[in-house]
């Protein structure tokens, strides 16, 4: 955690602004959801509350907080009340391991009659160095609280939504995994920060011998790794169950599936819950193929950016603030055309049936990211003997 | 200091939940509870730094096999199920022997190793996590390959096998 209680203790408030953030991210989500609806399906959306209908979010979450509690009478209680709560636990954990932004340096001070510092801090909940790994366990875990809320809702509607659920969640955790083992093989880490640092400069390969640079590329994993790309995105929509993987929830067959009983801000919280996935989906997106943090003009990388804001403020420590700006802001623009294309999507394509799905999964998804697999494995292995 | 409130914590939780497995009357609840002891061992193997085994953990028991066994668990009619397992002298005494033999066993294993703090450095301590995961896979995928391998086609058998088991009786589309 740190060295002395400063440290702790800031590392300990990053975690708090990180869950934070993320769940004040939430309501400008809905926002931009129903308002990209409206837009997409030639309506007007929520306009009425405050600008733009900015302040409906506000509206909500009042009277999310104070409809009625009620569960109903079949319900199993213990569960049907931890279901919503275990909800955000994955999303944020998971979360919390997604670099934002390059560190931030503080000098040795001198404070309270003793001296700190100098230290270091990352953008970034904690720095666990398997973060892959970490990131995909913890993502994996949202299965339980789906079971929970459907099975404990004691309603048939709900059972079934939440068996979909979760056999979806099932089969595509195997596309997930194996579409990510290219981007590990490619860049040898399961670090995030190594990786983002890897997709620094401009793009390029060997080819007939000699090296060819891009002029305007930048070396993004996403030139390398196109098919994992498409189908890591394509399984993390059935991850966040989102359609058109939406199955669990199917108005149409199912009422709302999983979260058919629940009300006001227990459902709110399933939802913060999905949200948060998206949120995880797209910043790992972004760490594995579009540079993480990384500004996307290749002569501008991370420590050209650290040098230029240390020459115009002065010093080491304000320019490595600024430069954290820097990068924050492109990482969140990033974050934030990818969490609207998973709203495009949702708002462009039909549901898929509950066969076609499967079909999809395990007949078309799996072999193709085996087959990306044992090309990039192939692809390295050359890369390596063409080296020596 | 942390490091002991951090492993108190994480073994009482753990045994905790184990014990709720065994103890709880309700299967979905047990399942649940098993969920949990997974997840806290995935917790006491970060605490010793093998980061990827308990990622690894994570992915494979809690998130998958796991859910897997609570899913099928829902889809039971538990209170005949309950009712089948609390009830008779035979299933009584088959429950005493488990628990005989069990205890036998972990008996077994403390005082057999009682005395025996061995000293070898495992070749996985002592290194960083990203250095230990590859010894891992040096240890897996070169040293080791042929029980790998061997291992995998074993899975293979059992699949194949239950397969073949769930099918020979008709499988979901019996006729009754």
């Amino acid at each position: 955690m740190g060295k002395d209680t400063l440290e702790i203790a800031i590392n300990g408030l990053k975690l708090v602004l990180i869950f934070l953030m993320m769940v004040q991210a939430v309501p400008i989500l809905v926002w931009l959801e129903r308002r990209g609806s409206a837009f997409i399906q030639n309506r007007f959306g929520p306009n009425r509350v405050g600008p733009l209908g900015l302040l409906q979010l506000l509206a909500d979450a009042v009277k999310f907080l104070t409809k009625e509690d009620f569960y109903p009478r079949t319900a199993v209680k213990t569960l049907f009340y931890l279901a919503p709560v275990f909800a955000l636990i994955p999303a944020t954990l998971a979360f919390c391991a997604i670099p934002m932004s390059t560190p931030i340096q503080v000098a040795a001070f001198d404070a309270f009659g003793s001296s700190w510092g100098p230290y270091v801090f990352k953008i970034q909940g904690f720095d666990i160095s398997v973060g892959i790994v970490y990131i995909l366990g913890m993502s994996s875990l949202a299965a339980y609280t789906i079971l929970m809320a459907g099975w404990g809702s004691g309603s048939k509607y709900s059972l079934l939504g939440a068996l979909r659920a979760s056999a979806q969640t099932i089969s595509y955790e195997l596309a997930l995994g194996l579409s990510i083992v290219g981007v590990i093989l490619l860049y040898g880490t399961f670090d995030l920060t190594s990786m983002i640092q890897a997709q620094e400069g401009a793009l390029h390969f060997q080819m007939m011998g000699q090296t060819v640079t891009s002029q305007f590329l930048p070396n993004w994993g996403f030139f390398y790794q196109p098919l994992g790309a498409v189908l890591f995105f394509a399984a993390t929509f059935a991850e966040s169950n989102r359609l058109p993987f939406d199955l669990a929830e199917g108005e149409a067959e199912l009422v709302a599936g999983f979260h058919t009983e629940y009300g006001g801000f227990k459902m709110l919280m399933f939802f913060i819950g999905e949200y948060g996935h998206m949120m995880v989906a797209s910043g790992l997106f972004a760490a594995f193929y579009l540079g993480g943090y990384a500004l996307p003009i290749p002569s501008w990388n991370p420590a050209a950016v650290l040098h230029w804001s240390t020459e115009l403020l002065g010093s080491k420590e304000s320019g490595s603030v600024l430069a954290a700006i820097i990068h924050f802001l492109s990482f969140n623009i990033k974050f934030g055309l990818l969490l609207w294309i998973f709203i495009w999507v949702r708002w462009t394509l039909p549901r898929f049936r509950y066969d076609q799905l499967m079909d999809l999964g395990w007949k078309t998804m799996l072999p193709w990211s085996l087959a990306n697999a044992m090309i990039t494995a192939v692809g390295v292995y050359l890369a390596s003997v063409a080296m020596v | 200091m942390a490091d002991v409130i951090v492993f108190w914590f994480l073994a009482l939780v753990t045994v905790g939940s184990g014990l709720a497995v065994v103890l709880l009357p309700n299967p979905i609840y047990c399942a649940l509870c098993l969920a949990m002891t997974m997840v806290g061992v995935s917790a006491l193997f970060v605490t010793l730094g093998a980061y990827f085994i308990a990622g690894v953990q994570l992915i494979v028991y809690a998130g998958a096999v796991l859910v897997l066994f609570t899913m099928v668990l829902m889809l039971f009619d538990l209170k005949s199920e309950t009712n089948a397992f609390s009830r008779g002298v035979i299933t009584g005494a088959i429950k005493v022997a488990c628990a005989g033999v069990l205890s036998g066993l972990i008996a077994g294993a403390i005082v057999m190793t009682l005395g025996q703090r061995s000293s070898v450095v495992s070749p996985l301590a002592e290194k960083s996590a990203i250095d230990s995961t590859k010894a891992l896979g040096k240890l897996l995928f070169q040293e080791n390959v042929f029980a790998f391998e061997a291992l995998g086609v074993l899975l293979l058998v059992i699949a194949v096998g239950t397969v073949s088991l769930a099918r020979s009786k008709g499988g979901t589309h019996a006729k009754h």
